[in-house]
């Protein structure tokens, strides 16, 4: 029987697709009725989006000529 | 003026630039420093310096494409350079003990249940809308820099670079399952973080 716990420790494969035919069917009958698990798997899936955008600096301008003056000095 | 033919493939850029074609080199370089920086930005944390890990990687990758078989794509080729010298950076620096995001796991009962709500359970996707752009960019940077050193190159390179699972294996010479283990806990960790930063408590 899945359980919360067992559930989370799937997610990952679940949502990659790898999990045989049956526990996936198993795992989203979980899903379907557990409120907590359905809000679980919204912010897991949530949060590598955040984490992506709130991480996409631009390079400084000046990345461009120090890496080609770094690599004409030391190559 | 005529038709601008197809852009070159890295693949054939790096062949280019290894027999000596510096324009074939500074291609690449186009194609790639905005992303490797990025990269080194990722792994490198707060204090780190994205810029000059940048530099020493791409010193790498001129070095060394006369060697470039072509096994892996050039892309995941040049990733395991720029994760290899941002992680020399980190190792350089010395460790700086930080507070661990093992006590962000989701907690259950004894029956395996959630303890949590689920209003707490889906805070940590409304954080976006509770905190400003720049402080969550400085917590995000923490966050990452906290996870165990096992987890932070797999899931910055998975679930911030975007690179498959098959590639991070092939990058890290790990098996498939064992990448999406270490992304696996790395996410729950930092969910819990997220939603500790809008409010949860433990």
């Amino acid at each position: 029987m899945t359980t919360c716990a067992s559930g989370v420790e799937r997610l990952a494969d679940y949502l990659e697709g790898v999990l045989s035919a049956d526990t996936r069917a198993e795992l989203e009958a979980h899903l379907r009725g557990c409120a907590r698990c359905t809000a679980f798997v919204a912010s897991y899936r949530a949060t590598p989006a955040i984490l992506r955008l709130a991480t996409s600096v631009d390079p400084p301008a000046a990345l461009a000529g120090s890496l080609r003056r770094r690599v004409r000095r030391d190559l | 003026m005529g038709v601008p033919g197809p852009e070159p493939s890295d693949e054939r850029l790096a062949a280019s630039a290894a027999a000596g074609d510096e324009p074939a080199f500074e291609k690449l370089l186009q194609r790639y420093q905005a992303r490797a920086y990025r990269l080194c930005y990722r792994l490198l944390g707060p204090g780190g310096d994205p810029q000059d890990a940048v530099q020493e990687a791409f010193l790498q990758v001129f070095r060394k494409l006369p060697s470039f078989r072509g096994e892996s794509r050039f892309a995941t080729w040049l990733y395991r350079i720029v994760t290899n010298a941002a992680l020399m950076q980190r190792r350089s620096r010395g460790r700086r003990p930080a507070e661990s995001l093992e006590g962000c796991l989701p907690r259950f009962d004894a029956s395996g249940t959630h303890l949590a709500t689920p209003d707490e359970l889906q805070a940590a996707a409304r954080v976006e809308e509770l905190l400003d752009r720049r402080t969550l960019a400085e917590k995000a940077l923490e966050g990452i820099e906290r996870l165990p050193d096992a987890y932070r190159a797999a899931f910055v390179l998975r679930d911030l670079e975007e690179l498959s699972t098959a590639e991070v294996a092939d990058l890290m010479g790990l098996e498939p399952a064992a990448v999406r283990q270490r992304v696996h806990r790395a996410r729950l960790m930092l969910r819990g973080y997220l939603g500790e930063l809008a409010g949860v408590k433990r």
